[in-house]
């Protein structure tokens, strides 16, 4: 039910008004000199358009990093709904949709996560289009155009904004503003395209990923593993800002009177050495080199065999948070797919 | 018959060589705690004091000094559970770690005068001396995990206490990384959790108070920090300021940070 419009980026606090009327506008806004962070905001002035990636990926309004999932209370236990509210989230580029879409597959499938699809059915997505930097490598893992998992889909076309549109909700987002929406011209279908074409070509960095799994598993022992492995901090911090890593840790909280309390659900990291840790002490992956390579294949080809397609999608946000620099997705793909001695491998 | 009421759990509170933070802390949320417990002994905040058994001792400090060892020693024949508060009481702290390369008999002559009659010992943490059932670090202990250490224990229960790396509240507060944007010197990887990644939250680096994580990467610290220019000297004396001993140093090999019961 693909629709196009057009409205002019002078009328955007118009198309914000819209936004604000469904529900709370989420939004990247600048946090630091070099960082963004979807927080909800009250005008168009807040956001920040050029945002590229935020720290965190929208993940957060459907997962978040903590979160009371249950209380009990004596032999009683109840579970806690999640507080859900109408809410838009705005500016997210084709990366953070695809990770979106992974996330989706994952919670969904059964045991479903009711919390999280509540969130998600309570949300409109807005898409933004962005322009690479030198980290972005989307075009090399096939997620660089918004395909779905979005209501409307903006495309800066110069002036004016192509507004692509993916759902009931999103259409009657563009229509609550009577006037605002253009139906696309010849002319705009045309900048529409030439944008993408020009996006295509801005990429600084990539790979070929064609027999990528296969290779990820025949260079299980190469020795880039154990070089990575010891600039290693096992900080975690490639976890949380990867748009597909889901991984929680479970905790029961008590109440220092009588017999309730809650159990919480908090973000966790495969890179931390209790990860993997069973009764009894013994640890499935006790290093940082075994940590790093788990977290590799699992990005690169690990998901390939239980849902059919792997989880990196390409927005750079490990490579910009690595503290150590050994998160460089497309540097080490090339250096596996030269061979030993990491040379060759294709760029694109 | 009448049944006889329960008596209230008994707790004490003390402290070796240290600042008093902890106790300060403890003081601080002893109100929420005070309809659970009867607190037998806190020097620090009430006259009447009583040296019997309790079901939990918090001791706070390092043992510094023979009459710290002898305290320690008197609490723990006492004390059902002894919960080391702080990190003096966990790691030593400063005086454990930054003055680990003077003897306690340099730094008495240099500070006292040759006559001087201080009576010092390498400083250290209990577990050096005595069993310890639960280790609560912190400079000063957060007051959420001191009060959920006291529920857990309440009911017989061993408490979680999180040692998982700083950085991961860091993240999860969504703050800039100073280590990556600021280029300062923060030990957030390699210190363990449970502060609300404080100081990062305020743009400063972790200067490692609460002493290592799980596993913490000492190494690869030393690599990250000396690349960012920082000098091997500094890096090394900022790792281990607080305490945290050599033998960290050990790659692959865990530490053990879990709740000890020998």
């Amino acid at each position: 039910m693909e629709q196009c419009f057009t409205f002019e980026k002078e009328q955007f606090p118009l198309f914000f008004e819209a936004m604000s009327e469904h529900g709370t506008v989420l939004a990247p806004v600048r946090v630091s000199e070099q960082s963004f962070a979807f927080r909800p905001v009250s005008s168009a002035g807040e956001i920040a358009f050029e945002a590229l990636r935020t720290i965190l990926p929208p993940k957060k309004l459907f997962y978040p990093q903590r979160e009371t999932i249950l209380g009990y209370e004596g032999r009683t236990i109840e579970e806690r709904k999640p507080d859900v509210k109408p809410q838009v989230l705005f500016g997210v580029h084709p990366c953070d949709l695809a990770g979106l879409g992974v996330l989706d597959a994952i919670f969904s499938s059964d045991p479903a996560d009711s919390h999280y699809l509540a969130r998600r059915k309570a949300t409109i997505v807005v898409g933004l289009s962005c322009m690479p930097d030198r980290y972005c490598f989307c075009n090399s893992v096939g997620t660089d155009s918004p395909e779905k998992g979005y209501d409307v889909f903006l495309t800066d076309i110069g002036g004016s904004y192509f507004a692509r549109v993916n759902s009931p909700a999103g259409l009657q987002l563009l229509q609550s503003r009577p006037g605002l929406m253009q139906p696309a011209s010849g002319d705009a279908r045309q900048q529409y395209k030439d944008f993408w074409v020009n996006r295509d070509r801005a990429f600084q960095i990539g790979f070929k990923s064609g027999n990528l799994p296969a290779i990820v598993d025949m260079e299980w022992d190469n020795p880039i593993w154990e070089e990575l492995g010891q600039r290693c901090l096992s900080c975690g911090n490639c976890t949380p800002v990867c748009p597909t890593c889901y991984c929680f840790d479970i905790l029961d909280v008590a109440s220092l009177t009588g017999d309730s309390g809650e159990r919480v659900r908090e973000w966790d990291s495969c890179q931390f050495s209790g990860f993997a840790q069973v009764a009894g002490g013994f640890n499935f992956r006790p290093g940082p080199v075994d940590r790093l390579r788990f977290w590799y294949r699992h990005k690169l080809h690990g998901f390939e065999d239980a849902y059919g397609f792997p989880t990196c999608v390409g927005c750079g946000r490990c490579t910009v948070s690595c503290p150590a620099g050994i998160d460089d997705i497309v540097g080490v793909v090339l250096r596996l797919q030269g061979g030993q001695d990491g040379q060759g491998g294709e760029e694109r | 018959m009448d049944r006889l009421e329960q008596p209230l759990p008994c707790i004490s509170v003390h402290s070796l060589t240290g600042c008093a933070g902890e106790e300060l802390v403890i003081l601080e949320n002893l109100q929420k705690a005070l309809p659970l417990v009867r607190v037998v002994s806190f020097p620090f905040a009430q006259s009447a004091n009583e040296m019997r058994p309790v079901d939990i001792a918090f001791v706070e400090g390092s043992v510094s000094q023979p009459h710290d060892l002898e305290k320690l020693k008197a609490i723990r024949a006492t004390a059902r559970w002894l919960v080391a508060v702080g990190n003096c009481a966990v790691w030593g702290c400063v005086q454990g770690g930054v003055c680990r390369r003077f003897t306690p008999e340099q730094m008495a002559r240099d500070v006292y005068g040759q006559d001087n009659q201080i009576a010092a010992l390498p400083s250290a943490p209990l577990d050096k001396y005595v069993r310890v059932d639960v280790k609560l670090s912190g400079c000063p202990i957060d007051a959420g995990q001191f009060l959920s250490v006291l529920a857990s224990l309440l009911k017989d229960h061993l408490p979680y206490i999180t040692h998982k790396p700083v950085c991961l509240e860091c993240k999860l507060k969504e703050n800039g990384c100073v280590l990556v944007e600021k280029n300062l010197p923060c030990l957030g990887p390699i210190t363990a959790a449970g502060c609300g990644a404080l100081c990062p939250t305020f743009g400063a680096a972790c200067y490692g108070c609460w002493g290592p994580c799980e596993a913490p990467q000492m190494e690869a610290m030393e690599i990250v920090l000396k690349e960012k220019g920082y000098a091997i000297d500094e890096v090394i004396s900022r790792l281990t300021a607080f305490g945290i001993p050599q033998e960290i140093y050990s790659r692959d090999k865990p530490l053990e940070l879990k709740v000890s019961r020998q």
